[in-house]
């Protein structure tokens, strides 16, 4: 049966009809074979022009639309809809852009006439091509996954886990709570972090919607918004959660000692060990790296020792598969490491510290019990506070950290406290005090003694040695006198009022604001969860304005530090919007529609030549090879999830690729690179595209352009 | 009851076609047996009046080789077709044009100034190139017309049949006969080998790991081969791909990667086309640069994508010319 073709031309206001000569077009266009009915009208987006169309689908019988008019951008949707009204299959239109491609581009009138009839006539070479298509759908999956189980994760787990929602939060490390958690006090409140922080991890810990996975790390990613498939390797503690309480006996038999990097490596744990004092879940954790059992396979010592006999060395690693609809990103930061920058004698000279190593010592669960002391065991006299170590340099890290003012600020208020009579230099070029409380808690210090502001022209001269047990910083500096630093109301430092000197000062100790910067294991991730990262190695959201938690890929959202420096305020703000944008989005009992243009695999043609292996963005096709027919159940997706079908999966054939229409976006990648066009992407054949082509080339517009095929056909 | 009537004729082609008749070795003994062998110009002494006497349709089937360059090839394939039932495309340059088909990279006065003027072998002080008519002594010399292109035998006649290679192996000619004598053929317009490229049979497949990157192209003589390994995996460029199989891998046997003789599969237009937008998709490069390096680490692109295929194509040659 021939198909019976309508041809709709939309005059779009003025838009098209003074561009091109639509009389013409319309002449034309009832002259192509196949085209039974051709209709111009004022506005075809419009509900009388929706209408029209509807009704003359029905009136004369039409198998097929072509609708000239704009962008399919703009209004392909739309007209999709039309004919699903008249009970024709919606992909059997063909739009054809003549607004943006003829009338708006093209000034020559006769030219946009001969281009709009010359790429008319290719939608109806094409569209005769076309074929019904159906778009399946899919239950989403509600739950959610959080990767990060610090106050960011945290955050956004404790703000999505609701009735019939669960979240899966998955942290690499044997505790939750993250950075915060090593740290004594928070800025700007200066109130105990644990304090702060302890009745939320709590409440996770006791959260019924909240699954927690310690120790464990993602391995891949499948899928998309609404159905996320993750392989999670959970790693074995070799400790029973349900009966460990964390009494501590059997670290104490323990006998290898490693540096315990939780205290920044400043003292020693045991190969069995629970983190730090108060670390959630107060649960043993072994080392397996470093036990004796595992090296030696002789000591026996902790199990031996434990009196609720939950020591099993015999716990294997686990592979686990999440299905869910969104994931979180909160996977934290690092810290520069000042070995980069040789000048601060850090690694060298002894008593130069990390913010974080100082962070440490000032924690009542830290290696020094919260005392602030020298290696040789007192307490320091001078202590200095360098800012910006690896930030706002092009050396290392050109943007500014944010947060480093306020916790050297948060350490010279600490320090203050416990050691009224030591005094305390902060090293600066510039304060970063943004927000409503930074300022007051600047200015707080300004009435205190033996605190000193030394603003130095660049960070980057001062120069740090050892002499007599002391450390010496050389530096030139810009101070303006105490009386005009700074204080509320009188800003406006002016250079070149101000002379520089060049001086030199002993300190007993330093510490060193280290820039935060983008996790180490940042770029995995990235890989693993297919996000860009900006060229710091943060993942890259959005949009900077009005998608901050957001990434490109659709249901994957970002939080805190992962995503650039910030507060814990700020973290925490991120976390919850995070969850929020899944909460608003992944609604139950919606549906999620599935690409109706896919990729599919003709198994009479694909020869198992892997080409396409690996291509797939979406990771969509996998390979049966005869050694494992049985594809693992992570790779397949969503067995049974449709409605009346085996679930789109193909039976496993061997040495054939298959691909999970599922995932499939129908991007045609693996259309394109399929060698014996055995991969057709639906609604992009290669008979479609190739009428399209001739039916373009066959008129006068492209002759006179001398763009003709030769010998075609 | 007279049996069954086969003729077989070559037009441009090396006779390498002719070569896997005769290889049918005992087997043609069969065939010779069961049908009537009324035209062969190769082997036996018919004319082509013998032909033109037949009635239209008296030939069962009729297996040309080689493509369509001259006159009296295109002759010979109209009129075979008219006293053919079927007709049957044998070999790489009747289906596809085939390595002759490469000659539609030039023009035909090029071809002709190259191959009676320029050739350090031809001395043609005079320069002169053959024509249609030539007056000699008083007497006049006919030669057949030579075409501006190379044209594949459907780009003819209506060919029902394709028995593609280069040359075709025995056994797939032993079977489109046996197929023909018990009316067994596929639907019309059917290649008579296997479906599937030649990956699927490939004695080298498993060694193939499952994502095939591309670094930089090799040739055999560039590398230390090895002779078990898939050659793409090798960075040398093999066809077995986009190339449909069927071919009993005669050149992976001799270690020799594929170029495509067998054509392409199916659902495939254009074959060099198609290998070229796979070989692109797996080269393992972002960098603009680099990619460039990698692609021109193909000597000969055209002539390589192109070996059997040129005058199928869509383009069909080089612009200009075709």
């Amino acid at each position: 049966m021939a198909e019976r073709i309508g041809v709709f031309v939309c005059e779009c206001g003025p838009n098209i009809k003074e561009a091109i000569d639509l009389d013409t077009v319309v002449t034309f266009a009832q002259g192509l074979k196949n085209v039974v009915m051709v209709k111009s009208f004022n506005l075809l987006c419009s509900e009388a022009g929706k209408k029209l169309i509807e009704e003359n689908i029905t009136k004369n019988n039409l198998t097929r639309v072509v609708i000239a008019a704009c962008s399919p951008r703009e209004h392909e949707h739309t007209f999709k809809k039309v004919l699903s009204n008249a009970g024709l299959n919606p992909y059997l239109l063909q739009l054809v852009n003549i607004r943006e491609q003829c009338a708006w581009v093209i000034k020559n009138k006769t030219l946009a006439t001969e281009k709009a009839k010359a790429m008319i006539q290719a939608a109806v070479e094409r569209v005769i091509h076309h074929e019904p298509l159906e778009s399946k759908d899919l239950e989403c999956q509600m739950d959610a996954l959080v990767v990060g189980a610090g106050i960011a994760g945290i955050s956004a787990a404790l703000t999505l886990a609701q009735k019939n929602r669960k979240v899966y939060l998955v942290e690499k490390s044997p505790v939750i709570g993250g950075k915060v958690a090593l740290y004594e006090k928070v800025f700007p409140t200066l109130e105990c972090a644990s304090c702060v922080l302890d009745p939320v991890l709590d409440k996770v810990l006791h959260n019924e919607q909240i699954e927690l996975l310690t120790l464990s790390e993602i391995q891949e990613v499948l899928g998309f918004f609404g159905n996320f498939i993750v392989k999670v390797k959970k790693n074995a503690r070799c400790v029973d959660t349900k009966t460990c309480i964390g009494c501590g006996a059997c670290f104490e038999v323990c006998p290898a000692k490693v540096k315990n990097e939780y205290n920044e490596g400043l003292d020693e744990r045991r190969a069995i060990y629970i983190p730090y004092a108060g670390a959630l879940p107060n649960v043993a954790v072994i080392d397996r790296e470093h036990c004796l059992h595992f090296q030696t396979e002789g000591c026996n010592a902790c199990q031996n020792t434990c009196p609720f006999s939950s020591i099993n060395y015999e716990e294997n690693d686990e592979v686990q598969e999440l299905r869910v609809g969104a994931i979180v990103l909160a996977t934290g930061f690092d810290v520069f490491d000042p070995k980069r920058a040789p000048r601060y004698g850090y690694g060298k000279i002894d008593n130069v510290y990390t913010s974080l190593e100082f962070e440490r010592l000032l924690n009542s669960n830290g290696p020094t019990g919260g005392k602030i002391l020298l290696k040789n065991g007192q307490p320091p006299k001078k202590i200095a506070l360098i800012h910006c170590v690896g930030s706002r340099t092009r050396e290392y890290n050109e943007y500014c950290s944010g947060i480093c003012c306020m916790y050297s600020l948060k350490f010279a208020h600490m320090v203050n406290e416990q050691l009224p009579d030591s005094s305390i230099s902060e090293f600066y070029s510039d304060f970063c005090l943004p927000g409503k409380e930074s300022q007051g808690f600047f200015n707080n210090l300004l009435d205190k003694n033996g605190i000193e502001f030394v603003r130095v022209k660049d960070l980057d001269s001062i120069k740090f040695s050892e002499k007599k047990g002391k450390i010496l910083i050389q530096y030139k500096t810009i101070n303006p006198p105490s009386s005009t630093l700074l204080k509320g109301g009188k800003r406006g430092l002016q250079d070149k009022n101000i002379p520089e000197t060049l001086k030199s000062d002993p300190f007993d100790m330093v510490v060193l604001s280290v820039a935060i910067e983008a996790a180490k294991d940042a770029q995995d991730l990235a890989r693993i969860f297919d996000i860009p990262q900006g060229k710091d190695g943060f993942f890259t959201e959005e949009h900077t304005e009005l998608s901050p938690a957001s990434t490109i890929k659709e249901g994957i959202f970002i939080a805190g530090c992962a995503q650039g420096p910030k507060d814990v305020q700020s973290t925490v703000t991120q976390g919850q919007a995070a969850a929020g944008n899944i909460l608003s989005r992944l609604i139950h009992g919606e549906k999620l529609v599935l690409e109706a243009i896919t990729a599919t695999v003709d198994e009479d043609l694909c020869s198992g030549c892997k080409i396409c292996i690996g291509l797939c963005p979406y990771k969509a096709i996998t390979y049966n090879s005869p050694e494992s027919p049985h594809t693992p159940l992570w790779k397949r997706g969503a067995e049974g999830d449709f409605e009346g079908d085996k679930g789109g999966f193909s039976d496993k054939k061997e040495n054939l690729a298959t691909i999970n229409e599922v995932l499939c976006r129908g991007c045609g990648i693996c259309a394109a690179a399929c060698p014996s066009g055995a991969i057709k992407a639906k609604h992009f054949t290669d008979k479609q595209i190739f009428a399209e082509i001739e039916g373009l080339l066959n008129t006068n517009y492209a002759k006179t352009s001398k763009m003709s095929l030769r010998g075609t056909g | 009851m007279s049996k069954p009537k086969i003729a077989l004729y070559w037009c441009a082609s090396c006779g390498g076609c002719e070569e896997s008749v005769v290889d049918l070795a005992e087997d043609i003994l069969q065939v010779a047996e069961a049908v009537d062998i009324v035209f062969w110009p190769v082997a036996l002494d018919f004319k082509y009046e013998d032909i033109e006497k037949m009635a239209d349709g008296e030939i069962t089937a009729t297996l040309i080789n080689g493509a369509i360059r001259l006159d009296n090839q295109e002759h010979a394939a109209k009129l075979l077709r008219k006293k053919s039932r079927l007709i049957i495309a044998h070999g790489s340059c009747a289906h596809l044009g085939g390595v002759v088909g490469l000659a539609n990279f030039y023009e035909r006065r090029d071809i002709l100034n190259r191959a009676y003027k320029e050739v350090p072998t031809v001395k043609n002080p005079q320069g002169i190139l053959p024509e249609i008519k030539t007056k000699e002594s008083g007497r006049e010399l006919n030669l057949s017309g030579f075409h501006k292109t190379v044209k594949t035998l459907d780009q003819v006649i209506e060919v029902d049949y394709y028995l593609p290679g280069c040359p075709p192996t025995p056994e797939l000619i032993k079977n489109a006969i046996l197929a023909i004598l018990n009316d067994e053929l596929p639907p019309k317009g059917s290649v008579l080998a296997e479906k599937k490229a030649l990956c699927n049979t490939c004695s080298r497949r498993e060694s193939k790991p499952d994502k095939v990157r591309i670094k930089e192209f090799k040739r055999l003589y560039e590398i230390q081969w090895d002779a078990t390994r898939c050659f793409l995996d090798q960075g040398i460029i093999c066809f077995g791909p986009a190339t449909r199989g069927g071919c009993e891998e005669r050149c992976i046997k001799a270690n020799m990667p594929c170029r495509g003789c067998f054509g392409p599969t199916d659902n495939v237009r254009d074959q060099g086309a198609k290998f070229l937008s796979a070989l692109a998709s797996i080269i393992d490069s972002k960098d603009e640069k680099e990619l460039e390096k990698i692609a021109d680490s193909i000597p000969d692109p055209a002539g390589l994508f192109y070996r059997y295929s040129l005058a199928s194509s869509i383009l069909r040659g080089k612009i200009g010319t075709v």
